[in-house]
């Protein structure tokens, strides 16, 4: 209700100013865009009106009594007045109401100094109130781990309430009793279990919902803003850092700003202690007789340059290797490459975009030639149709979950969901629940739920016309392909029928604006790069991929995959995203940075990995990244890393990586630097420091800079503003803060190219079902939890009274086939290993899938195999078949 | 009593009526439905219905047919109707009888509502208490079903018409219609903003029309006898009909009365109450439900239609009538009401919920004998404040016992206040700093 229409114009006085404003705009909007500001509680820009608070009643000629601006919509030739003295009395006899049972407990109230009631009473009611009754009180009640209520405070505005429904999704929050004695209350009889988003929080415009993260920390005034980018997911939210003595108090988002607009998610929200957890390694240290010792910055620096330049002249360029996390500022990462390619002299380079996000990059430069998403993130919110594939969004993309929530719900979007979800009511808000066809599929088998759809898109003659005319081999392949593949056997491993695959087609071709987006459970999964490619086949045959409006949108899970893309700190691209191999690219970055490139082989993270074990790769350089961590004992990690002569780590934490280093630099996190990420969507966006670097860490690329002195091969910046202007100068486009660029359009020569053969060399690989389970076995299946994010979140606390540990998650019809309850011991065992765990009941997750966390037990991941693409050497370890039982 | 002739309570004052379907067809029952099913327009329909002049008997007295004309007639999707039998404003209990003791009548105005705005589905959102007219209205729906007035196809016209029951939690705001359209949808049970009015956002964001329990029992009798007939009884031209009168308190013969519209108090009390129960004169009464303001013996002469009573400061409200003799406490009575409704705000808007509270412990005060002569001004105040700054109209109901009785017995609150005086002498105030 709260869109304008903006057919038409009308005029409006306010207050004596006559304006044009568009029809529709509610009064209380259009006396803001004059300069009237209309007191209020309950009306928030997000939400339909309620106007429950009565606080902005004004006089509209023609009109009897007073009414609430915030739910009348302008007319033409409306006179209105907001300052006239029957509504400064209705307005002091609304506060006067709300005061009567308010505790005017501002001084420890952590909302005074930035309360709406404390403003309005300030310039509405001069004198004191006339209420000399009892004041109704409230027993403190608790709430929960991060969110504190004191309901004495409460005005009843429900924009906590409406914000939880409307935006969220979650209606985690409801009012409970009567009257003045209403009360703000999760539901159940336990404390608040949601999404923990904080919105609430944000939206409360008094002190009756806080956070406890900060309780009673500060005043408003003593903290130091800092606008800045969130650092978990790729949706690259704006968000706001409160310091105060160097230390961070608390985060904030703004309405109106980046793309969030003013919503949070609990990593965004809660999760900002990370930055400044007390494990934080404060100064840098080599390994002396076995042990890390502490050593002077100087030190560190000389005996890595030292040893590095001994090992290159020894053993060659490529005998040393560098990874770097996509966590890292796009400096960061643009430096690092370089010094691998510059100072070092190698390819042998890789980035944690390796992990999934480079499956979703090839398949968009091999189909479309882009290495962004051809699309918006408001292309999103215009969509009529959006389908998603393997994202579970709502928990690995918060951000653009709210989008989709918002496509669907308030702009009538159709959505297909193929995900290893169910639609059951939870706890925290299911994506599955608002779309128009679900498919709901174990994680094991999003290929087969592809390849059903495109089968759906031949056999209904839903091929675009035009490309009917253009393009019938490519075509004709691809029938050739379904058309070999059963229903029968699509059925078998979805369980699902020909007909919702047929209606979802149908859907996802009718619409004039499709959107596909792809998540971790096909990027990260067994045929990632395959089963992207498959969905550019969708966009394709259906005639959308070169549609205004239409595209493909791999989500990348970590906030700057897509920064480590575009600034060449993968092996096979070069800043801007180019090929390595082309000699033209080559050229210019030679001509740019004044020096040869090297010549060597590429090596991708599992390359590096495998020549390390055959003591070919002498040593790392590992930036932020942990893949001891990350990938499962049967990759050899350990062993791999053990037989590296020398392995130099950037790092906040003493990881598992880190604790094998020889030499440890402290990097700073991104609250201490200043710099850019980009956005999943490809949007730059400024990265400021909100706190002086703890104890001697510094930012990556100083570290790495630094280094380059010391080996004779000076990469020198006076600043982070000075790599970004050779970045800007490399790559127009790049670093451009303010608003989002426009995404590329697909390049039509690369799509011809496409059609006419690049679609032939994969298309028996990835035309082709996955095996299926033994009946007796589960799909284990590890992934994001909504509350955190890698492991780097875990050290944030308020993340972890959230979510503290992993525990299995399995359908309640399962657990009752084994005889499980929430709570029991379980152990899974296949193959590789067995490992014991807790399971917890859970309907969202289908029948014959488990679900573990990727965040905590590292033991679980014994149970994985890793597998590496042959075209983007993504190494793929996030599924496995196992079999449970009750432990003993 | 055979004065008047009876419309609503005809059937159920024959000896031995039990309301089943037989006996209310064989009083010339659903024939009406029958007349419209085969082949009355709606439209004209809302036309008899407009022309009868019948107007809402919930309370706030909205012609009917105008409000049926509200429903869009090319409207896709659903329609629904929604019987308002929440009966829940105090010294009401006329729609109770018409649901227990003839709910066919009720039935047959829904079906033909129904038939007329191109609803398929209706609920009657009964009282929680009346667990008894739930169970007979279940029963005689039924009953109308297994006949085929109600279920598909009805009467062979190929049109689906269902009512359900449901059964309210007991909240005296679900009988305010946007409310009881929440709380049917199994929200809280709150008050919409209004616009949109339900007869375009109504149940489920539908077209939707709300009627009172006797609007819907009045309908099938004047399609029957036609809108001329309707049109002549009571007041014309805006009181037309005949209404049913809940007479309760201090009086000899308390109960549900059938008049036509325009009968003055004095007839009610009297002749057809029988008097006051004590013989006690007469000190107050409050003419149409607990929200309408009080009035006093002055307004014996009053007629008993909607501009009438609106004429003398009050209004016809909901038709119950609670009469109090001399001798009763004015300031007892406002509080009693004011209690109820503090307990039955619903607190979404500011002015009503925190209102109803800062009125209620003043008035308490007051009556405990602890007032002061400044709290007069501050109640009267305090309702200013409230009166139409609300969501609904429970802001104007709440503060008018306080309203009129400060208005006719200003003088037992000064009483009151004066012993409190006495008791407690005022100290000497602080200066107020503006003051000085």
């Amino acid at each position: 209700m709260s869109e304008h229409t903006t057919t038409g114009m009308v005029t409006v006085t306010i207050d004596d100013v006559t304006a044009s404003v568009p029809k529709g705009t509610l009064v209380i909007e259009a006396a803001r865009q004059l300069g009237v500001m209309i007191p209020h509680f309950c009306y928030h820009p997000k939400l339909a009106p309620d106007a429950n608070c009565r606080m902005c009643l004004v006089e509209i000629e023609k009109m009897p009594r007073l009414q609430t601006s915030c739910s009348t919509q302008v007319t033409e030739g409306m006179v209105v007045r907001s300052s006239v003295p029957t509504v400064k009395q209705a307005r002091k006899s609304v506060l006067d109401f709300i005061l009567a049972n308010h505790p005017l407990d501002c001084p420890v109230c952590d909302q005074g100094g930035r309360c709406d009631l404390q403003d309005f009473s300030h310039e509405y009611t001069a004198s004191g109130t006339k209420f000399v009754e009892l004041k109704r009180v409230f027993q403190k009640e608790y709430f929960s781990p991060v969110i504190e209520t004191q309901m004495n405070r409460c005005v009843q505005c429900l924009r906590c309430v409406r914000y939880c429904d409307e935006v969220m999704d979650v209606r985690a929050l409801a009012p409970a009793g009567r009257g003045t004695l209403t009360k703000i209350k999760s539901f159940g009889v336990h404390e608040l279990d949601c999404e923990f988003c904080g919105g609430c929080v944000q939206i409360c415009p008094v002190g009756a919902i806080t956070s406890r993260l900060s309780m009673y920390e500060f005043r408003p005034w003593m903290l130091k803003r800092t606008e800045s980018t969130c650092g978990y997911c790729g949706d690259g939210c704006q968000m706001t850092f409160q310091a105060k003595d160097n230390d961070l108090i608390e985060v904030n988002s703004t309405l109106g700003v980046g793309r969030n607009n003013g919503d949070l998610c609990s990593r965004g929200y809660f999760g900002y202690h990370a930055n400044v957890h007390e494990d934080r390694l404060q100064s840098p240290m080599i390994r002396c007789d076995g042990e890390l010792v502490e050593v002077p910055w100087e030190e560190a620096l000389a005996v890595v340059a030292e040893k590095l330049t001994a090992i290159k002249s020894a053993n060659g360029a490529d005998a040393i290797g560098g990874l770097i996390a996509s966590r890292c500022t796009n400096e960061d990462l643009y430096l690092f490459q370089k010094f691998m390619r510059v100072v070092i002299g190698t390819n042998q380079l890789d980035s944690s975009a390796r992990y999934g996000h480079m499956n979703g990059i090839h398949a968009l430069q091999r189909v479309q030639g882009t290495h962004r998403w051809s699309m918006s993130f408001d292309d999103l919110l215009s969509a009529n149709a959006i389908l998603t594939v393997g994202t579970n969004l709502t928990e690995t993309n918060p951000i653009t979950a709210l989008k989709v929530k918002e496509a669907v719900k308030r702009r009538g979007a159709e959505l297909i969901t193929v995900e290893a979800l169910e639609p059951a009511i939870g706890t925290i808000s299911n994506i599955a629940l608002l779309s128009t066809h679900h498919l709901p599929l174990a994680p094991d088998q999003f290929a087969s739920g592809t390849i059903g759809l495109l089968k759906a898109v031949i056999q209904e003659n839903l091929v675009d016309a035009e490309l009917v005319a253009h393009a019938k081999d490519y075509i004709d392949a691809i029938k050739k392909q379904v058309d070999a593949i059963s229903w029968t056997d699509i059925e078998a491993r979805t369980g699902l029928t020909a007909e919702i695959f047929q209606d979802s087609a149908k859907v996802f071709t009718r619409a004039e604006r499709a959107v596909i987006l792809v998540g971790q459970g096909v990027l990260r999964s067994q045929g990632g790069y395959g089963m992207t490619l498959n969905l550019m086949d969708l966009l394709v045959l259906t005639g959308k991929l070169n549609r205004i409006g239409c595209g493909l949108a791999p989500l990348a899970e970590e906030n700057n995959d897509q920064g480590s893309v575009e600034m060449g700190a993968v092996s096979e691209l070069l800043p801007g995203g180019k090929d390595c191999r082309s000699r033209e690219a080559q050229q210019s970055l030679e001509a740019a940075w004044g020096c040869s490139l090297p010549s060597g082989e590429e090596g991708t993270l599992m390359d590096m990995l495998g020549k390390a074990k055959r003591g070919i790769l002498k040593a790392m350089i590992i930036v932020g990244e942990n893949p001891i961590g990350s990938l499962p004992p049967d990759s050899g990690i350990e062993d791999a890393i053990g037989k590296l002569e020398f392995l130099v780590c950037q790092e906040l934490f003493l990881t598992d990586t880190a604790k094998r280093a020889d030499v440890i630099f402290p990097a700073c996190s991104y609250a201490e630097k200043d710099g850019t990420f980009t956005s999943t969507e490809g949007h730059t966006q400024a990265v400021r420091k909100a706190i002086e670097p703890l104890g001697e860490s510094r930012p990556d690329w100083e570290i790495l800079s630094a280094l380059s002195v010391m080996m004779d091969h000076p990469l020198e910046y006076e600043s982070v503003k000075a790599i970004g202007k050779e970045m800007r100068d490399l790559m127009p486009g790049t670093r451009t803060l303010g608003p989002s660029p426009l995404p590329p359009r697909p390049c039509l020569d690369t799509l011809t190219q496409y059609l006419q053969e690049g679609y032939q060399d994969t298309l028996a690989t990835r035309y082709c079902l996955p095996g299926m389970k033994a009946t007796h076995t589960f799909v284990l299946n590890v992934g994001q939890s909504i509350f955190h994010s890698g492991k780097f979140s875990t050290r944030a606390k308020g993340l972890i009274q959230i979510q503290s540990q992993g525990v299995l998650s399995m359908h309640p019809e399962d657990a009752e086939r084994l005889g499980l309850a929430c709570g029991d011991g379980v152990c899974l065992e296949n193959q590789l290993g067995q490992v014991k765990t807790t399971v917890k009941l859970s309907d969202r997750i289908p029948c014959g899938v488990l679900f573990f966390p990727e965040h905590f037990d590292q033991d679980i991941q014994r149970l994985f195999a890793v597998s590496v693409d042959n075209d983007t050497h993504v190494p793929y370890f996030k599924c496995a078949h196992v079999e449970v039982s009750k432990a003993s | 009593m055979a004065k008047y002739e009876k419309i609503l309570l005809k059937n159920m004052e024959q000896p031995g009526y039990t309301g089943s379907l037989k006996e209310y067809e064989q009083t010339g029952g659903y024939q009406a439905f029958r007349k419209v099913c085969e082949g009355m327009a709606p439209s004209d329909i809302i036309e008899t219905v407009k022309l009868s002049g019948l107007r809402g008997r919930g309370g706030a007295g909205f012609p009917t047919g105008v409000k049926w004309s509200f429903i869009p007639k090319d409207h896709p999707g659903p329609k629904y109707l929604c019987c308002n039998a929440d009966e829940s404003e105090p010294g009401t209990f006329k729609d109770r009888q018409l649901m227990e003791r003839d709910p066919h009548q009720v039935l047959e105005g829904m079906a033909i509502t129904c038939y007329t705005i191109g609803a398929e589905t209706a609920y009657i959102y009964i009282r929680g208490e009346f667990w008894l007219g739930a169970k007979v209205l279940d029963q005689a729906i039924a009953e109308a079903k297994k006949a085929g007035y109600l279920g598909s196809n009805v009467l062979g016209t190929g049109k689906t018409i269902n009512i359900f029951v449901h059964r309210g939690a007991g909240a005296y705001i679900c009988g305010e219609e946007t409310a009881l359209l929440e709380s049917l949808e199994g929200k809280r049970g709150k008050p919409r903003f209004k616009p949109p009015f339900p007869a375009t956002h109504g149940l489920y964001q539908k077209p939707t029309v709300v009627n009172n329990v006797e609007t819907l029992a009045n309908i099938p009798h004047i399609l029957n006898k036609g809108a001329a007939w309707f049109a002549a009884i009571g007041a014309p031209p805006k009181g037309t009909g005949t209404r049913i009168f809940c007479l309760s308190g201090h009086i000899k013969r308390p109960g549900n009365y059938e008049v036509p519209m325009g009968v003055t108090f004095r007839e009610m009390i009297y002749e057809i109450g029988g008097g006051m129960r004590s013989d006690k004169p007469l000190k107050a009464f409050i003419p149409g439900g607990a929200s309408a303001p009080f009035l006093t013996p002055e307004h014996l002469d009053v007629k008993m239609d909607f501009e009438s009573l609106a004429m003398a400061g009050s209004m016809l409200g909901s038709g119950g009538i609670t009469v109090m003799e001399e001798g009763t406490s004015m300031v007892w009575a406002a509080l009693r009401l004011m209690e109820f409704f503090y307990h039955e705000s619903c607190g979404k808007c500011t002015p009503c919920r925190e209102g109803s509270s800062w009125l209620v412990q003043t008035l308490q005060r007051i009556s405990r004998r602890e007032g002061r002569m400044s709290d007069l001004d501050l109640l009267l105040d305090l309702c200013k404040s409230i009166e139409g700054r609300t969501v609904c109209a429970f802001g104007e109901a709440e503060v008018s016992p306080i309203v009129s009785t400060m208005r006719h017995w200003r003088s037992e609150y000064e009483e009151l206040i004066r012993e409190a005086e006495a008791a407690h002498p005022v100290k000497q105030e602080i200066p107020v700093l503006s003051q000085i």
